[in-house]
């Protein structure tokens, strides 16, 4: 098992090595190469950025030595400073982590809450009432823009019956509140949002764990779990489940570029102020460092995500953990 | 002799998209207590169907659609689940083909036998954890406390069948369905495997129905075999009658097939 | 054969859709961009049936218009990421080893980056138009494609005909031809229909941020703009937008799923 580990992590290098290669390519598609300063192609990008990126990048240098200038100053998390407001990349990203977390990790509990019953349920009686049902939700639900949805339901929840608050994650009294309302007032703030942002996910996840579920249940040791006189829900939540929600593990670590995408529109809209809002402030005022920092954090943070998933994996199923 | 299993007119049917395929279309055929039989015919020949049908765990395809299953004076097809689950592993027990397929993967060895004793035997998970070491002793594997705490797939295929056995003992069965246990082994592990069940049948005197394609292992085991040829119980006789003078054409084919291979 | 219920509902759907926007500009009443200033956000009526929004502009000519964009941005984005998708994986497949570890690796690393963060970033250093983002959506997206088409290659290497053929001098492109093109032509074409609907989805998402299809061009995406300023006002700008993008990738989702059917 701990060689699958070292493994795992040894082949995480080349991966961050593609990463940094990947997101600096991307910055040189920036105009402002000297070559192009004469080109007046981007009305948007002023001399001044121009002359702020050649001196960050070191655009006059060979691109070798501005590549490995970079990944030094990675190294040491250096990740330069905002075009916004001078301060530092790392800073500005390191404040708004804790949110964006907490969101996403209520919304993959939550998803997992329903997701894993509702797919169980529909395993059981395949093609019935509930299976049906469920697959046609699920189709709506994976083919509705979710900002589209969330629109929806700040107009019927916030605008008409007025029970969940439009947008931000505070009250403007919090600061007058007792620390149980204080905590009650978060928690309201995020309901909306923790669910729109779960729906993607729902659909799937349940539709993974019916497959799953199916699969598990398909097989010959299943047979051998009635033969020995096992009631029905043993067979099914013992002997079946165990061996279903393995991939399920995996799909945790899956999510993450996907959450991390939806989490740019959905802090837009409800203002929220997390990582995914950065980055819509960063593009929309094309603050380059800042832009950079968080597609090359969202690739490692994917990249972590699925080795999580995978250990995870080895760990739990008995086939890989003994070898 | 006592009669312990009863089998009257049983037709079992398999829905496969959208057609019905009569897997068992008629069988009679009946076990006493403390005897071997074996349940003979090639693959499609309606054993295995017959075999789950008779504790009512065939899949969810498939129906009976007509007979009587009377075991010790009960008819199993007229039992509700709740009466079944407290036969099935208990009075009538199993051993499948595969085991490395038919263990579950994820649960130790010792955890899947305890889990029969502690079911039908009512003991503590502790006390099952003792008898189930017992059992993998009587089994005659030599590590019983290595192979307890082993997954399925870290033993060897004859181990497995062993552990397999000890599980199906578990619940101190009156009739033991052996349905292919050792097609998948090699010949030297079968006729480990044969001693085995015989002297574990002489001893604990559980009757046992050996479901199998080779017709020669009749000879070792059993002193009654019964033929199967599509769906139907072609032949019956005792061991030494059908291999001096077989009647039907089925039964010919089965001895030649073995005998070809010099295995008799 | 038709007997696909999910297909005939998504090429239903989908035909629609795409004579609608074929055919736009014979359906519209109005031209999309004709601002009436006598009657600024009015429900819908007969005179405009959808209603308009807050310049004025019919919002139905606007769908229409919007449907002829989002469809044709998706349809070019998946030709892109397809043909680049099996450009690579059949490259990965067929020479293997070294070329096969560079093209998956690079494949492992795109696949790293969440897809919106990335064609964000591309668009905010590229500026938006309807050019580069169906050039970027589509250099994002070849990944699924290739995986697919090397999986193929791979498992055809394996299969002893193929050894065969090889063995007795059938040419490469004789073997893709019989082989490869009808066994990874369905996958790739289910691959690709769900991938014109999440390029819709993209699209839509990134125009609905500002950065995608700019005004006073329409897309289904940027009409949901000004419903963020007309909430409880004018519901039509809110619904109507969102029903057709939602109806739309369900049509093609529907088509997918009966593909899948066909595929077996």
């Amino acid at each position: 098992m701990s060689k699958y580990i070292l493994k795992r992590l040894l082949g995480m290098i080349p991966v961050l090595f593609g990463i940094t290669i990947i997101s600096f390519t991307l910055i040189h598609l920036a105009p402002g190469k000297p070559t192009t300063l004469d080109q007046a192609l981007n009305p948007k990008v002023s001399p001044e950025i121009r002359l702020k990126m050649v001196k960050l990048y070191g655009l006059d240098k060979p691109l070798v030595s501005q590549y490995l200038d970079w990944v030094k100053r990675l190294c040491v998390l250096d990740l330069g400073r905002s075009f916004g407001d001078n301060r530092p990349v790392l800073d500005k990203i390191v404040e708004r982590i804790p949110l964006t977390l907490a969101i996403n990790i209520s919304s993959l509990i939550f998803v997992f809450l329903v997701a894993i019953p509702v797919g169980i349920k529909a395993s059981l009686k395949p093609g019935k009432g509930f299976d049906n049902f469920t697959t046609f939700l699920g189709f709506i639900l994976f083919a509705m823009p979710t900002f589209w949805l969330a629109l929806l339901l700040m107009q019927l929840l916030c605008i008409t019956l007025g029970w969940l608050p439009i947008s931000g994650i505070k009250s403007l009294d919090y600061e007058y509140f007792t620390l149980a309302h204080k905590v009650w007032d978060r928690v309201w703030h995020l309901i909306l949002p923790v669910f729109v942002s779960s729906l993607g996910s729902l659909a799937v996840i349940s539709r993974y764990m019916r497959s799953s579920m199916m699969e598990a249940l398909s097989q010959p040791y299943i047979y051998t779990a009635r033969a020995k006189g096992l009631p029905e829900s043993k067979v099914v939540y013992k002997h079946a489940l165990r061996n279903a929600s393995l991939p399920i593990v995996t799909i945790i670590g899956l999510s993450i570029p996907g959450l991390l995408g939806g989490s740019v529109i959905f802090e837009s809209l409800f203002a929220l102020p997390g990582l995914g809002r950065l980055f819509y402030e960063a593009v929309m005022m094309r603050d380059y460092p800042l832009i950079m920092a968080e597609v090359a954090l969202g690739a490692v943070l994917t990249m972590l995500g699925n080795l999580i998933a995978d250990i995870s994996y080895a760990y739990v199923d008995p086939r890989i953990r003994y070898k | 002799m006592d009669k312990l299993l009863e089998v009257k007119n049983l037709k079992v049917e398999f829905r496969v998209e959208d057609k019905f395929i009569h897997a068992v279309a008629g069988v009679d055929l009946q076990v006493n207590a403390n005897e071997i039989v074996v349940l003979a015919g090639e693959s499609g020949s309606g054993k295995s169907a017959t075999a789950l049908a008779l504790t009512r765990i065939l899949p969810a395809n498939a129906r009976i659609t007509s007979g009587e299953v009377v075991f010790q004076g009960r008819d199993i097809l007229g039992l509700t689940e709740k009466e079944l689950i407290n036969i099935r592993g208990k009075d009538i027990s199993y051993i499948f083909q595969e085991p490395a397929s038919y263990l579950n993967p994820v649960y130790t060895i010792g955890s899947q036998i305890s889990e029969v004793i502690v079911l039908h035997q009512h003991k503590s998970r502790k006390e099952a954890d003792e008898l189930a070491l017992g059992l993998l002793e009587q089994v005659r594997i030599t590590e019983p406390k290595r192979v307890f705490f082993s997954y399925p797939h870290q033993l060897s295929g004859g181990m497995n069948q062993r552990a397999f056995i000890a599980m199906s003992l578990a619940g101190n069965p009156k009739l033991l369905i052996a349905d292919e246990p050792t097609t998948a082994l090699d010949v030297t592990i079968e006729a480990q495997i044969l001693e085995l069940l015989s002297q574990l049948q002489q001893r604990m005197k559980f009757s046992m129905v050996f479901i199998t394609h080779n017709l020669s292992i009749a000879r070792r085991i059993s002193r009654r075999v019964i033929v199967m040829y599509q769906g139907k119980i072609v032949e019956q006789a005792d061991t030494a009658a059908i291999f001096k003078s077989p009647e039907h054409f089925h039964t010919k084919e089965l001895i030649a097939a073995y005998e070809k291979i010099g295995r008799i | 054969m038709k007997n696909n219920p999910y297909l005939i509902c998504g090429i239903f759907i989908i035909g629609i859709l795409s004579l609608a926007a074929i055919f736009a500009p014979l359906i519209s009443s109005y031209d999309p961009s004709q601002i009436d200033s006598r009657s600024l956000l009015s429900s819908p009526s007969s005179a405009h049936w959808l209603g308009t929004d807050s310049l004025g502009r019919d919002l139905f000519s606007r769908m229409i218009w919007g449907a002829r964009i989002s469809l044709c941005i998706g349809i070019i984005a998946v030709g892109i990421s397809t043909f680049l998708g099996l450009f690579l994986g059949a490259l990965a497949g067929f020479y293997g080893r070294f070329i096969d570890t560079l093209i998956m690796r690079f494949c492992d690393i795109m696949l790293c980056f969440p897809t919106f963060f990335l064609i964000l970033a591309v668009v905010a250093i590229l500026e938006p138009s309807i050019f580069n983002i169906m050039i970027i959506i589509g250099l994002t997206s070849w990944m699924g494609p290739a995986r697919l088409v090397r999986g193929e290659i791979l498992s055809l290497k394996e299969r002893e005909f193929i050894q065969a053929e090889t063995a007795i001098g059938c040419s490469d492109l004789r073997i893709i031809v019989r082989h490869l093109i009808p066994n990874a032509a369905g996958p790739v074409l289910v691959n690709a229909t769900l991938g014109i609907a999440g390029a819709i989805l993209l699209e839509s998402g990134l125009s609905f941020l500002g950065l995608g299809v700019q005004p006073p061009m329409p897309s289904w995406g940027n009409i949901l703009i000004e419903s963020k300023s007309t909430l409880g006002i004018a519901w039509w700008i809110t619904v109507f937008p969102g029903l057709a993008i939602l109806i739309t990738i369900l049509g093609f989702n529907f088509i997918a799923e009966g593909l899948k059917k066909v595929i077996g």
